[in-house]
């Protein structure tokens, strides 16, 4: 199996790369502006399509390197700018104000799941010495900050970036831990990703139509 | 052939996509796509009569497999989809007719019907694990538009819950594909086959033990949402509630068992490589969990729909638990129980459109005296209610039973009398509210009656304006249906339920004798399909589902 030491030069740049997503991860997490939640969304899926970049160089893999191209297309432009013009300036979006807990209680709470991710990955699951080490447990508490986010937000748009945000978490772990995922698997998850998004936007803006707002804390027809 | 054949499994029902994208009538595109759903189910019963003669089918670099489990499964969905596509004539039909949906809508309906259907069956032809997360999220994308379709707020609310839960579960499935695939990074074999199960089950012994760990746990808490198992159930009821009921159908008799089908398959490399102790801990701990919760909002009346969808929940953890048992007794229980349980919710949920078209309520306490209403309807939502507890004529009986040893051949007696407790719970809590809506007196003799009179005098041909529905024989109807539970012999009703409905129920909300036909049959032949499971299992079956646990072991 193919994989990078941490202390090529590529394994140096996806280090650093996966640390970014997650502080930018935290950004989003400690935000209150709409406008913020997709600029960081964008920011981190740039930063990600600059890690599948710099693993495509390093593994000469093609596949790869069209997936970078896709992703700064897709999730760094096209989503964010699509995100930005349908949802929060049409619906004219400002601040957040259906948030289940306070900032800083959300943000301690990311702190640690932060650390539990740590918890979970790093012993005995990955050998020493090789950059997965590093980046899975970065991907995995991408994974899970994207996950409060999607608790602690009320709002539907902020859960939709919320769960864009897991997925990039995801996406992290597979270019490091699986360089050599199957190409038509991971075009088929593109997909997916993009076809989503389409459905939530309707979803979105219809159920802001029916409603004042598309807080979920007013979704409260449906309980039992 | 062979490969032609999954092929046209897969494809069949997207005859009725294609006909309602190509913007036929709605009515056209429903039949369209049961005539499609046909072939399909002929396909997968030949694939099967082929298949148990010959080694599992392998092609594509491994993204088209197919062995006894698959066949299984695959015989299991088409089924289901032919009932729901029937029934979807009728049902559609007649909102339209009704004015609550539109024509757009309804041809909506039957582009992603078709859709959601194909990318099921297609995902159950795959062995290729990557690719298996891609078609089982496919579909959830098609099959929210299916629950949103009625675009009011509380669908919209419920689409909306069902497709953010589902993505994000399935997305922990993705991660769990991963690091399955990491753990076989010790093999030598090339990318694709790396997430190839036929492959990764035949080396499972060189697999990572540490990651393929966290991959199960991962996969059965991802996929079981899906499946619905508690606690990721949320989405289940709200959706099933808000879908139009054949979607209610093949949400809760497909879907969930499509998620099932990529629980098994990890479950089977798994086993291979880690033993019993830690997959049976994980599948008994979400069983139970999924049970009690099942049964504890089954108490509460309300939503008939709900009610269905929680029994599902109940169900789904049923299965667990008993691939939790495991052993030739506990899968065998478990295929068993997928494919009554299928069935019976199929028609249930079907039973459960006929009765909101007629009483235009999904409140329990809303419906009363179906049996002398409309015998047909009621007699199937009777029969079906006591096919899916569990009561002895009928298939589930058998597999519960079946489940029930496997417990007290594989673990501590304390499990399987839990299990039973439960299930006895589960009983009186259901069949409480739907014996209050079979029994008693129709609904409020002069308001109500004159309003659906009202609504039948318009549109039908067959029936003169004032009559009465099935008045004459109301009286006698009850009392047969009755008598007919009481004697536990139901083997007659569902035979004459077709011969009697176009004349006794037609004159409901159908217009027309099609339609009316296409509401009613898909209920006789289910209920009769579930009688036959009760009573007598084929030697096909039987061998099938002994290949399906030879596969696995």
């Amino acid at each position: 199996m193919q994989s990078l030491s941490a202390t090529s030069a590529a394994g140096v740049l996806l280090d650093l790369s996966g640390v970014l997503i997650l502080l930018l991860a935290f950004a989003c997490l400690g935000s209150k502006l709409f406008n913020r939640y997709v600029a960081y969304y964008g920011a981190q899926s740039v930063v990600l399509s600059f890690a599948a970049g710099v693993a495509a160089w390093a593994f000469h893999s093609v596949e790869l390197w069209i997936l970078a191209v896709a992703t700064l297309a897709i999730k760094g432009i096209g989503i964010p700018v699509s995100a930005r013009r349908l949802l929060v300036q049409r619906l004219d979006l400002k601040r957040d104000a259906a948030l289940s807990t306070g900032l800083s209680t959300s943000l301690i709470a990311g702190g640690a799941l932060t650390a539990f991710a740590y918890l979970v990955t790093r012993p005995q699951l990955l050998p020493h010495g090789l950059v997965a080490a590093a980046v899975v447990p970065l991907s995995t508490a991408v994974i899970l900050l994207g996950g409060l986010a999607m608790v602690v937000r009320r709002h539907t748009v902020a859960q939709l970036i919320g769960w864009l945000i897991v997925e990039n978490g995801v996406f992290l772990g597979a270019i490091t831990l699986v360089a050599t995922f199957p190409f038509i698997v991971e075009a088929g998850i593109f997909l997916d990703l993009v076809a989503g998004v389409l459905i939530m936007l309707v979803f979105v803006s219809g159920l802001t139509r029916r409603l004042a707002s598309a807080s979920a804390s007013e979704l409260r027809e449906l309980q039992g | 052939m062979m490969v032609l054949l999954m092929i046209a499994v897969a494809v069949g029902p997207l005859a009725g996509t294609a006909a309602a994208a190509f913007g036929t009538p709605g009515r056209v595109a429903g039949w369209a796509g049961a005539a499609g759903a046909l072939v399909s189910l002929a396909c997968a019963l030949w694939l099967l009569g082929a298949e148990l003669h010959r080694a599992p089918l392998l092609g594509w670099g491994g993204y088209l497999y197919l062995d006894s489990l698959s066949c299984f499964f695959l015989l299991t969905v088409a089924a289901v989809t032919l009932l729901a596509s029937v029934g979807s004539v009728a049902y559609l039909s007649a909102e339209q007719d009704a004015g609550r949906l539109s024509a757009f809508q309804v041809r909506l309906y039957y582009v992603f019907f078709g859709l959601f259907a194909a990318l099921m069956l297609a995902a159950l032809e795959t062995g290729n694990l990557g690719l298996l997360f891609v078609l089982i999220e496919a579909s959830t994308l098609a099959s929210a538009a299916l629950v949103g379709l009625e675009a009011r707020a509380s669908s919209l609310e419920a689409a909306w819950k069902y497709v953010i839960i589902s993505s994000f579960g399935v997305t922990i499935a993705l991660a769990g594909t991963l690091f399955l695939y990491y753990s076989a990074s010790g093999l030598h074999l090339a990318a694709e086959y790396r997430l190839a199960w036929p492959y990764l089950f035949s080396h499972a012994h060189a697999l990572a033990p540490q990651s393929l760990r966290l991959a199960f746990l991962l996969a059965v808490v991802g996929y079981g949402t899906k499946v619905g198992l508690a606690p990721m159930h949320t989405w289940l009821p709200d959706a099933h509630a808000e879908a139009p009921s054949p979607a209610s159908a093949m949400l809760s008799a497909a879907l969930l068992n499509t998620g099932m089908y990529a629980i098994i398959r990890f479950l089977g490399i798994t086993h291979a490589r880690l033993g019993e102790a830690f997959p049976r801990a994980v599948l008994l701990t979400f069983g139970f969990l999924s049970i009690v919760i099942g049964v504890l909002f089954m108490i509460r009346r309300g939503n008939f729909k709900r009610l269905f969808a929680y029994s599902s929940v109940e169900h789904m953890g049923i299965i667990a638990v008993a691939l939790g048992f495991g052993g030739l007794l506990g899968l065998y229980g478990a295929l068993l129980q997928t494919l009554n349980h299928a069935i019976a919710k199929a028609v249930l949920f079907l039973t459960s459109g006929d009765v909101s078209l007629r009483y235009h309520t999904r409140e329990a306490a809303g419906v009363r005296g179906l049996l002398a209403a409309v015998p047909v309807t009621g007699g199937a939502l009777l029969l079906g209610s006591f096919a899916v507890l569990g009561s002895p004529p009928f298939g589930v009986f058998l597999s519960e039973l079946t489940i029930v040893r496997a417990g007290f051949a594989t673990s501590s007696p304390v499990f399987p009398l839990l299990l039973l407790a439960l299930l006895a719970v589960a009983f009186v809590a259901f069949a409480r509210t739907t014996t209050s809506m079979v029994t008693g007196p129709p609904p409020g003799d002069r308001p109500d009656e004159s309003k659906s009179g009202s609504h039948l005098t318009a549109p039908d041909p067959l029936s003169s304006p004032g009559t009465p529905r099935g008045r004459p024989g109301g009286v006698a109807a009850e009392a047969g249906g009755v008598a007919v539970v009481l004697e536990a012999a139901p083997g007659e009703v569902p035979e004459e339920a077709p011969g009697v409905a176009p004349g006794e129920a037609g004159p409901g909300p159908y217009r027309g004798r099609a339609a009316g036909l296409a509401a009613i049959v898909p209920l006789g032949v289910g209920l009769i399909a579930l009688l036959v499971l009760g009573l007598w299992i084929p030697a096909g079956l039987d061998t099938l589902i002994r290949h399906c646990v030879a596969v696995m072991s």
